[in-house]
């Protein structure tokens, strides 16, 4: 009797131990998973701040240049007589 | 895009992309709104599964909303990723046809500005008179002309008048003292001898001089003309050959630091004639004048 309640708690170590090792895997794989999400996170807003910083430097070049024409469509604007 | 299209094509491009950041702002709430839940979540399966007697079956149902929990963000990352990159392609495109507009712009403005500086260009150049031709293209043959006929005093006169403006000469040599104008001067003036001597030196000169020989006795002052003629005379009665009158020109062209020149006649081959020209007078009116005493040349010969 004691000899089947000694197997009986092996088995049940053993049962214990492997539901363990099932649990600890199932949680290396959802850490994995939050641990590429977080990479993703990180190369997603790397890639939008360097497009974000392009678009904004397009954006001063275009303000300079509408600013130089709006200085020059005054001046004619103002001097008429240069194209008469 | 099309999607919005196709549910509402009556829609404009502005109210298109008033929806496109609409939905983006609305993707990013609902991410946020991901992580109350969450944790919500969390404390409710705590709380089961320490009061709880099946503490199995809690666990299986805690993996299963863990996986689904993760699921659930990963899809709403990516949307709100889609979204946001959706909505910077439109604002490129903008940027682009903005870009576009803004050099047709700047296209219009440089046509404009083009054509105002040829119209003013245009203006100017019909109130400059720019001479077109050359003094020492015209004077020779008008010149020429005027020593064979003696009625074209008149012309002479004209002649003065009329010329063109004399190329640039180099420092110190007045316009009036060159040889085309000394040539000029010659034929205008009523000298028995002078006006043979011009003639033939007109008649030699003018189709045989080169422009190299031309340049190089302008440069000379207002007496070197003379030697030239009265050496012709005294060498010989017949005009004398190009050799002769080209290095003599040349050796001419030095100037008046050069006092003796020294020349081989074609008629008496052996024999070495030196030539020192007469002192130059310094002033125009002078050499004018001075032209009726005849200034002979000293001649020393050397054998």
């Amino acid at each position: 009797m004691s000899r089947a309640g000694g197997i009986t708690n092996a088995v049940n170590v053993g049962i214990a131990v492997q539901a363990d090792w099932e649990n600890r895997e199932f949680i290396s794989n959802i850490s994995l998973n939050v641990r590429r999400l977080f990479e993703f996170l990180l190369q997603f807003e790397a890639t939008t701040k360097s497009k974000l910083a392009a678009l904004n430097e397009k954006l001063d070049i275009l303000e300079r240049r509408l600013e130089v024409l709006e200085v020059q469509v005054s001046t004619a604007t103002t001097n008429p007589s240069v194209f008469t | 895009m099309q999607q919005w299209r196709t549910e509402n094509p009556a829609m404009t491009f502005d109210e298109v992309s008033m929806e496109r950041s609409k939905s983006f702002v609305k993707a990013l709430q609902e991410l946020k709104n991901l992580r109350p839940q969450l944790y919500s979540a969390a404390e409710y399966c705590e709380k089961s599964y320490v009061h709880n007697e099946q503490k199995q079956m809690v666990l299986d149902n805690l993996k299963d909303y863990a996986v689904r929990a993760l699921v659930n963000a990963v899809d709403h990352l990516g949307t709100v990723a889609y979204k946001l990159t959706d909505l910077f392609e439109q604002q490129t495109l903008d940027i682009s046809t903005l870009e576009l507009k803004i050099s047709c712009l700047n296209q219009q403005i440089l046509t404009c500005q083009t054509y105002t500086d040829k119209e003013g260009l245009r203006q100017q150049r019909m109130f400059t008179n720019n001479p077109r031709h050359h003094k020492h293209y015209i004077l020779p043959n008008s010149a020429s002309r005027q020593v064979q006929s003696s009625s074209q005093l008149q012309k002479d006169a004209t002649l003065n008048h009329v010329q063109p403006k004399p190329r640039p000469h180099p420092p110190g040599t007045p316009a009036s003292k060159t040889l085309s104008w000394h040539l000029a001067s010659e034929t205008n003036s009523p000298l028995n001898g002078a006006p043979h001597a011009a003639s033939s030196i007109g008649d030699i000169m003018a189709p045989k001089i080169t422009s190299e020989a031309f340049h190089f006795l302008d440069t000379e002052d207002a007496g070197a003309p003379m030697p030239l003629s009265t050496h012709l005379r005294s060498a010989s009665g017949t005009p004398t050959s190009n050799m002769a009158l080209r290095s003599f020109g040349i050796r001419d062209s030095l100037g008046p630091s050069k006092t003796l020149t020294a020349f081989r006649s074609f008629d008496n081959p052996g024999r070495l004639q030196v030539y020192r020209p007469p002192a130059r007078s310094k002033s125009m009116l002078s050499a004018f004048f001075a032209k009726n005493k005849s200034l002979k040349p000293r001649k020393a010969s050397i054998s």
